[in-house]
């Protein structure tokens, strides 16, 4: 859940809190409302009735019948009020409602003393006689008998019930029309706008956040490198004052630092493969000039018909410079495909045909060493195309090359390399395979490292030995198709490497 | 008469050891050491042949190369590099040169590419002062050539290729059905055999296929054969 949906829910739910809490407040309010103006209502009833009549519990004990009729008589025109004589231990005596009462009810007498005693309270609730299980608002008088009229304890009471529920039904739907409807509309309307508003101001507090991501995923996708070509100006949002402001100065100097570092790396870098190239340009000249001296020398005596020992040094001399050459050449050739300006000539060719020729070119010296190097026909089920590939002819054949000549070097007589290739999905592979000594697990992950040469492999007594080149220009050679290489080898059961190239 | 040799080399050793190679292998040979001493001895006496180095102080050997096609000379060039790139390959080739070497090689290389160059300037020679006549022609089903023109027509349509193109179709029609190993080609059509460079014949043999065959990846010109090379289909 993104940060800004959090915040609106939030906002949300405390405005919905919010407004539902003042509802609930406003409704109680209401009903005290009604509450205290029924009780003031009741109270100046009472007050009129018992400032009147000064006789009433006489009148009660004269006559009953004639007392309950009177008391009728003065709530004939408020519906929502029944009068209660009660005597002094709160026993109902007489009564206004038409209901049947309980005989012996009575009503408690705290409410009744409250209603006396208390002039400050805004309202009092009380038994109602006809609805003993809920309260309702009353008032209440003392009543005096005519004999002692002063001094003596009260006779009884006069016993107000106002029923504010039952009596006013309409006077709820005015409540609902009037208050409630507005009411509910305004909270809807606030919520909805705070809401809104909430919105609005969170997609502007966090759109200098969005901005930086997406600034920052552009740059990771994008790469440092890209970044530092392609536009040498800042991808990032200009800095605010605020946080997000902060926040963006600080990844600006973390990029800085991260452009820094990589200048240096790539500067690093560049004067190394200038150097390597440079070196192994410069190493060239002297190199042809010694071969070309021995060459020529070899001829001669050979004609001359010189000592034996003198030619066998001059041919030892003549070996040992070209193994230079050839190292000063695949130095010069790795540092040249390292070059970023670098580009393939790739062209459509049948990998079947070429594994075919490249075996004929090994053919020879794998005779001689008593290896037998072979090509597998493509393993094509059902006789489908061919695996052809799109591909620098010369630099494939550089890299399987260099791979057929690794075997050779590496397996004893009586041994096989196998070339095979077969077509995947939008790739071939093309694989060296040998049944030779093997490559140690621990050699394996440096295999094609440039100048990494096995500590522990069996080195060749030949003296045309490895120089930890050829399988680094084979790597080099299959990154450059966007291909892949890889090794599987146990030691005593031989070595497969592994290309793909791009299908053709 | 043996052939004339320019050497323009500015490196004294290799100068000298060429020198002392060339005229061993029985030809006259000239040296000089930069660019504009080359072009002011071919003012003077055209050679058969210029061995240029491509680093050369005044002048390099491309523009050298550039300068004497641009007179209208097509003396054969071959040029001797420190760079063994592809990108120098195809500019040297693109500016004039016929071949190139690249340092350090050795001088059974050398020698082998000069005699080969040379051949092929004395057939292309010849080629041209045959003009006139049809001379004989080889015929193997749609595909026509006629070897004194240096002209190959396909279906009745008349095709372009490029000299080496050229020689190696005629190598492979001179001799219908025998099949030929890179090396053997390498040996026969550019006149030297030497390992590393046999991509080159797979890469002719590509382009012969693009301009002549139906569907290049499916031959039926010029076909394979499983481990021994490459043949011309017998005629049918």
């Amino acid at each position: 859940m993104s940060v800004r949906l959090k915040l609106a829910l939030t906002i949300f739910a405390t405005g919905l809190v919010t407004a539902l809490l003042v509802v609930a407040t406003l409704v109680y309010s209401f009903q005290r409302f009604e509450n205290e103006t029924a009780y003031r209502r009741g109270m100046a009833f009472l007050v009129r009735v018992v400032s009147m009549y000064d006789n009433i519990f006489d009148m009660h004990e004269q006559s009953p019948e004639e007392f309950q009729r009177w008391l009728r008589g003065l709530v004939l025109y408020e519906p929502d009020i029944e009068l209660y004589l009660l005597d002094a231990a709160g026993l109902v005596l007489a009564k206004t409602g038409p209901a049947p009462l309980k005989p012996g009810l009575k009503v408690a007498l705290g409410p009744v003393r409250e209603s006396i005693e208390r002039m400050d309270t805004s309202y009092v609730m009380g038994d109602d006689p006809e609805r003993m299980d809920a309260g309702a608002v009353i008032v209440a008088k003392p009543v005096h008998r005519a004999i002692a009229r002063t001094g003596a304890p009260n006779a009884g009471y006069l016993y107000l019930v106002l029923h504010t529920q039952q009596l006013p039904t309409d006077r709820m739907d005015v409540l609902r029309s009037s208050f409630a409807r507005p009411a509910m509309v305004g909270v809807i309307a606030v919520v909805a706008f705070t809401t809104l508003l909430a919105l609005l101001i969170i997609a502007a507090v966090t759109r200098p956040l969005r901005t930086l991501t997406r600034a920052v995923a552009t740059l990771s996708q994008r790469g440092l490198a890209a970044g530092l070509t392609v536009a040498p100006t800042s991808p990032l949002p200009a800095p605010t004052r605020d946080e997000f402001g902060q926040l963006t100065g600080a990844f600006e100097m973390l990029l800085d630092v991260c452009r820094r570092q990589w200048n240096a790396l790539r500067r690093t870098d560049h004067i190394r493969r200038e150097g390597v190239s440079n070196l192994s340009h410069d190493l060239r000249s002297p190199l042809t000039a010694t071969v070309a001296c021995l060459e020529t020398l070899d001829g001669r005596w050979a004609e001359a018909g010189a000592p034996a020992d003198d030619r066998r040094l001059v041919e030892i001399a003549l070996r040992n410079t070209r193994n230079a050459a050839a190292m000063v050449r695949s130095l010069g050739d790795l540092a040249k495909l390292d070059e970023p300006e670098y580009r393939l000539r790739p062209e459509a060719v049948d990998v079947g045909e070429l594994l075919d020729d490249i075996v004929l070119r090994f053919a020879e010296r794998a005779a001689q060493k008593g290896v037998a190097v072979r090509a597998v026909p493509a393993a094509d089920a059902a006789g489908s195309a061919p695996p052809h590939a799109r591909i620098d002819v010369e630099l494939f054949e550089r890299a399987i090359a260099n791979l057929v000549d690794n075997a050779l070097k590496f397996c004893p007589t009586g041994c096989t390399v196998t070339l095979a290739a077969r077509r995947l999905d939008t790739q071939i592979e093309v694989s060296v395979s040998d049944d030779g000594p093997g490559i140690a697990a621990a050699d394996l992950p440096q295999l094609f490292d440039r100048f990494y040469q096995s500590r522990s492999s069996v080195a060749p007594a030949t003296g045309d030995g490895g120089h930890g080149l050829g399988l680094a220009i084979v790597k080099r050679i299959v990154e450059l198709h966007e291909g892949e290489v890889a090794v599987e080898s146990s030691l005593g059961h031989g070595t497969r490497i592994t290309t793909r190239w791009p299908a053709g | 008469m043996s052939a004339l040799i320019l050497v323009a080399e500015d490196q004294t050793d290799i100068r000298e050891l060429l020198v002392m190679n060339l005229r061993a292998a029985g030809y006259e040979v000239e040296a000089v050491a930069d660019g504009p001493a080359a072009l002011a001895s071919q003012k003077e006496r055209a050679s058969d042949l210029l061995v240029l180095d491509l680093m050369m102080p005044g002048l390099d050997g491309l523009e050298v190369c550039k300068a004497l096609r641009a007179q209208g000379r097509s003396t054969p060039i071959l040029m001797l590099t420190a760079k063994s790139t592809e990108l120098d390959r195809v500019l040297g080739l693109e500016l004039g040169a016929d071949d190139y070497l690249t340092k350090p090689f050795s001088l059974a290389e050398l020698l082998a590419r000069v005699k080969a160059l040379l051949r092929r300037a004395d057939l292309l020679r010849a080629a041209q002062a045959n003009v006139g006549g049809e001379g004989r022609i080889l015929r193997n089903g749609e595909l026509e050539i006629q070897p004194a023109k240096r002209q190959v027509r396909f279906r009745g349509t008349a095709i372009d290729f490029t000299a080496l193109e050229f020689d190696l179709l005629l190598h492979f029609a001179s001799h219908p059905g025998h099949v030929f190993s890179r090396a053997q080609l390498l040996d026969a059509v550019w006149g030297y055999s030497h390992e590393g460079y046999e991509h080159t014949v797979t890469t002719h043999i590509n382009r012969l296929r693009n301009k002549l065959e139906v569907d290049p990846m499916r031959p039926e010109l010029i076909l394979t054969v499983r481990g021994a090379g490459y043949k011309m289909r017998d005629e049918p």
